[in-house]
């Protein structure tokens, strides 16, 4: 007994020198760029943002994004106001933040290709489930996610008052691009 | 020896579970990443003006606005008027401009008084959302030239007499999500006798307050008190008004009640012929459309 205990002892010790050795497998991108886009009659609105944090492990496929909602930059000065103050409400909840994982992710795989990234996107107090269909290019083993997809602002439960609901697209278009770099702390 | 070997192997199991990357763990990195920029607070006040009289709030940089203000209100002991609604009517044109998101300057016109007013505006501290900086600090040195008699004002002869300046420092704090609150110490210097009689240099306190009751209404105060002012007399009341702020996308409407027949920055705090209250004469109903236009668009960068 105590000798199998000695073993998994043993083999436990290096699969964590292995598993350490693999959290350098994480990369991280800095200036992650988000846009985000509302097309009406009336009114279009275009945003973005270009200080996005997002994080990703290469060898578990797991995603983590954080949205600073404040750095946000708009046409007009008191749109990014309004967006702040009337409608995310930054100042009660000041980020975005997407927790998922590539969909059958294989590390050894790794290369461009269109994947889907399922996860959890919590924002404005609510967390939805949401599945991202992506772009995966690798170049110089520098690992690039870009894409775009729908957000219903009423899922988020956005409001709008009644007076601006022709201003303001009920689906808003949301394109991403992150560049990762390997991550050393 | 047996001891050791559980303590060896716990411990790897704790190493296990440590260093497998979870979800938390990547949040966490980002978490320590991220960068904490100094954020300035948004929205102490809606415009310019919180009703009448200056507010904390400047425009960002390139922004132009126009002001549309009107203000009606019946004259005392008239029940045989034929005038359609209100008696009195009084319309107030102004324009200001954002040279910096630090510096405004603005200047107006006034129906019923005739007063012709400017204003220069200069944030001097701006809050932070951190409340590392808890307050704002914004400067003011308003001009108001006067060019007729009205009420219990009389028009001095000697056109130079005519200019009026007033200074002021708006200290405010937005103390949450919602209440806003202003003082102002000010100094008015007219050269001018009238209304309060043998004084050119007077010392006022203003104050301000909003409470934001939906995201885009809100309910605007201010009260401005004159030192050294005989109220009830010729000498005239303080300035007191209640009224809603209400954005609708570029354009911000303010509804107010006061006693202030005015629009200027000295004749506000300086000349109220009648108190506060809903008697006829009293009661002042006004209506200011504020305009936004961004002259210089900012250019986010998009992805394509």
């Amino acid at each position: 007994m105590n000798k199998l205990n000695n073993n998994i002892a043993i083999v436990l010790l290096l699969l964590h020198f292995g598993l350490y050795s693999q959290s350098n497998n994480r990369a991280i991108a800095r200036q992650g760029q988000v846009s985000f886009f509302s097309y009406t009659s009336v009114e279009n609105i275009e945003a973005s943002n270009n200080q996005v944090l997002s994080i990703i492990d290469q060898q578990n496929g797991k995603v983590a994004v954080r949205v600073l909602l404040r750095a946000f930059v708009f046409k007009k000065a008191l749109m990014e106001e309004h967006f702040n103050e009337s409608y995310v409400e930054s100042d009660i909840y000041p980020e975005l933040i997407f927790d998922g994982k590539l969909i059958d992710y294989d590390a050894s795989k790794l290369g461009d290709s269109l994947q889907f990234i399922k996860g959890t996107m919590d924002f404005h107090g609510v967390k939805k489930e949401i599945e991202i269909k992506t772009n995966v290019a690798v170049t110089n083993k520098k690992i690039v996610l870009s894409g775009d997809f729908e957000v219903a602002i009423d899922d988020f439960k956005i409001k709008v008052p009644a007076l601006l609901v022709p201003n303001i697209s009920k689906e808003i278009q949301v394109k991403f691009r992150f560049e990762y770099s390997p991550y050393e702390k | 020896m047996r001891n050791k070997k559980q303590l060896l192997f716990t411990l790897s199991m704790f190493l296990f579970v440590v260093f497998n990357s979870s979800s938390q763990e990547l949040l966490d990195i980002l978490e320590s990443e991220a960068p904490k920029p100094t954020l300035y607070t948004q929205a102490t006040f809606k415009a310019n003006r919180i009703l009448t009289t200056q507010s904390v709030e400047t425009r960002k940089k390139g922004t132009l606005e126009f002001v549309l203000g009107t203000r009606y209100w019946n004259i005392p002991n008239n029940d045989n008027s034929q005038s359609f609604a209100a008696d009195r009517f009084s319309g107030h044109l102004a324009s200001q401009y954002a040279f910096s998101d630090r510096f405004t300057l603005g200047a107006g016109i006034t129906s019923f008084d005739g007063i012709i007013n400017g204003f220069g505006k200069y944030r001097l501290l701006r809050q932070t959302i951190d409340k590392k900086t808890p307050i704002s600090i914004t400067l003011v040195q308003a001009i108001s030239y006067f060019t007729r008699n009205f009420t219990i004002f009389t028009l001095p002869e000697d056109s130079s007499d005519r200019f009026s300046y007033a200074t002021q420092a708006i200290i405010a704090s937005k103390i949450d999500r919602n209440l806003s609150l202003q003082v102002v110490p000010s100094y008015i210097r007219t050269n001018v006798d009238e209304p309060v009689s043998n004084k050119n240099d007077f010392l006022a306190l203003g104050f301000g307050g909003r409470y934001k009751i939906s995201n885009h209404v809100s309910i605007a105060s201010e009260y401005g008190f004159l030192f050294g002012r005989d109220e009830g007399s010729d000498e005239g009341f303080n300035l007191f008004s209640l009224g809603v702020n209400w954005e609708i996308s570029d354009l911000i409407m303010q509804f107010s009640m006061t006693n202030a027949k005015g629009f200027d920055d000295i004749g506000t705090y300086k000349i109220n012929p009648t108190n506060f209250n809903f008697r006829q004469g009293s009661l002042h109903i006004g209506v200011n459309a504020t305009y936004v236009l961004h002259l210089k668009k900012r250019k986010p960068v998009l992805i394509e």
